[in-house]
């Protein structure tokens, strides 16, 4: 059994059975629901301040019709913060890596605002796809350009946090293999690997979190314009 | 965490004997109790304790009793070699990524831990400090209201002597404003009796101013020129006599 380095984004089936269903499900289990005492233990306590501080500062920008998002995008964020965390254990499969989950997420969203957008204020929607102050031989090249990044963007948002995650894992694949091919040969440079490695993984972490905020954060300035 | 509860329950279903697995049943239909759900026991204050950050204390204490210390050390590395020499766990690269995913793991909670402990325990207390202000306000406000209380009652018994004093001063007051009243009766009663005592002896006094001129008057018109003649002869007769005596002393 060769094992080539993109099996681990291979979606896990087992007799049949999805198991990207139990992987998806696996971040409900991660955030307990607050019991009724006044004072909760430290990780409910935390948690509870997380969302909260991030769901404030989310909205901050956003006017009252906005703010009917504020449960979708606190909900969305621990999603893929959660998702994303978790997929750096080992021997754990990440389902943000799929770009068909990504697609999934962003495109149905990104439409949403557009289409709230287009009802509301149809004029001032549309008004977007014109800068300010364009000179006026410009404006017919500039509407198509405006109206192709418009549809570029669900593409954008899911391709950017496939990408990145995709991206992340192999190369923490790679450097601990090339880390595990090198120890009996020359166990300086695997320890220098090994180092490399150590800081890769850091790096991931904070590419997992900042990730998921780039995804809420973009959808939430979509919403920002069409709201 | 459910290894936590297998240990616990492992050990008290042991220690309760053959019927064990019966009472569990038995005691759902059997209503021994009135099934009250009040007073609630406490909530523990902190979580379960944990050895080495992973393993549950209640695993060293099960293995204590047959084992000793080294027990579930023995255990642990037991199985581990187990699982290496048979390859049940294959050491490849992914080895390499947990060990470095865990070094960070076990790095940051080792060096945040505490302050994110305390940032957690700082939002509970500033919540109870909230709510003990609010409680030690209304204590105090109360408290105040009893101070209040009290010392309004002290002046409420102070009032009898205030009410005595008043009393004391309106009785002055009248005793002032009678005698002022005598006074200026006397004083007036003097006046016109001084007054009809003037005019008494002015008309006395007018009455002898009048009789004395009426007096004079006719004695002067009375004077005839002869006798006038003969008194201013007598007059000068003296006059000379009495020169001639005074000379008469001086040159003596």
């Amino acid at each position: 059994l060769v094992l080539s380095f993109f099996d681990q984004f291979l979606s896990p089936t087992f007799l049949g059975i999805p198991l990207i269903a139990v992987a998806l499900a696996l971040p409900w289990v991660m955030f307990p629901a607050l019991p009724s005492q006044w004072l909760p233990n430290r990780q409910l306590l935390l948690q509870s301040w997380f969302i909260n501080r991030f769901t404030q500062q989310l909205l901050l920008p956003l006017n009252t019709g906005g703010h009917k998002w504020a449960l979708l995008f606190a909900s969305l964020m621990l999603f893929l913060i959660t998702l994303n965390m978790l997929g750096l254990l080992p021997y754990t499969f990440t389902p943000t890596t799929q770009l068909s989950l990504n697609l999934g997420l962003a495109v149905p969203l990104w439409l949403a605002t557009v289409i709230i957008g287009l009802r509301n204020q149809t004029t001032v929607a549309l008004g977007h796809l014109l800068p300010e102050g364009t000179p006026t031989p410009l404006i017919p090249v500039l509407v198509i350009i405006e109206t192709i990044s418009l549809f570029i963007r669900p593409l954008a948002l899911g391709v950017r946090l496939t990408a990145n995650l995709t991206a992340g894992h192999l190369l923490i694949q790679l450097i601990a293999t090339a880390a595990f091919v090198l120890l009996p040969l020359m166990p300086t440079v695997a320890a220098l690997t090994a180092v490399l490695l150590l800081l890769l993984t850091l790096l991931e972490v904070a590419v997992a979190m900042i990730q998921a905020y780039v995804f809420v954060l973009l959808l939430s300035l979509y919403l920002q314009e069409n709201i | 965490m459910l290894s936590r509860l297998v240990i616990v329950s492992a050990s008290a279903l042991k220690g309760s004997g053959p019927l064990g697995a019966g009472l569990v049943q038995a005691s759902r239909s059997l209503h021994t109790t009135s099934q009250s759900l009040a007073p609630v026991p406490p909530l523990p204050e902190t979580g379960g304790k944990v050895r080495h950050g992973l393993f549950p204390e209640e695993l060293f204490q099960l293995l204590y009793p047959k084992t000793g210390v080294t027990g579930p050390y023995m255990l642990g590395t037991g199985l581990l070699v187990y699982l290496l020499s048979k390859e049940l766990y294959v050491i490849n690269h992914e080895t390499f990524a947990a060990a470095s995913i865990g070094t960070i793991i076990v790095v940051g909670v080792k060096k945040f831990g505490p302050s994110v402990a305390a940032f957690a325990d700082k939002l509970n207390e500033e919540k109870v400090a909230k709510a003990q202000e609010v409680k030690d306000q209304a204590i105090s406000v109360l408290t105040q209201a009893i101070e209040d209380e009290k010392k309004e009652q002290w002046r409420v018994e102070g009032r009898s002597m205030l009410f005595d004093a008043k009393r004391n001063n309106v009785a002055m007051l009248l005793e002032t404003n009678y005698r002022e009243r005598l006074h200026m009766v006397t004083t007036e009663v003097k006046r016109r009796l001084e007054y009809q005592l003037a005019l008494q002896n002015l008309h006395r006094r007018m009455e002898q101013e009048h009789l004395v001129s009426w007096v004079e008057k006719n004695v002067v018109s009375s004077i005839t020129p002869q006798q006038e003649k003969e008194s201013i002869a007598k007059c000068i007769t003296d006059l000379k006599v009495l020169a001639k005596a005074s000379q008469a002393q001086a040159r003596a």
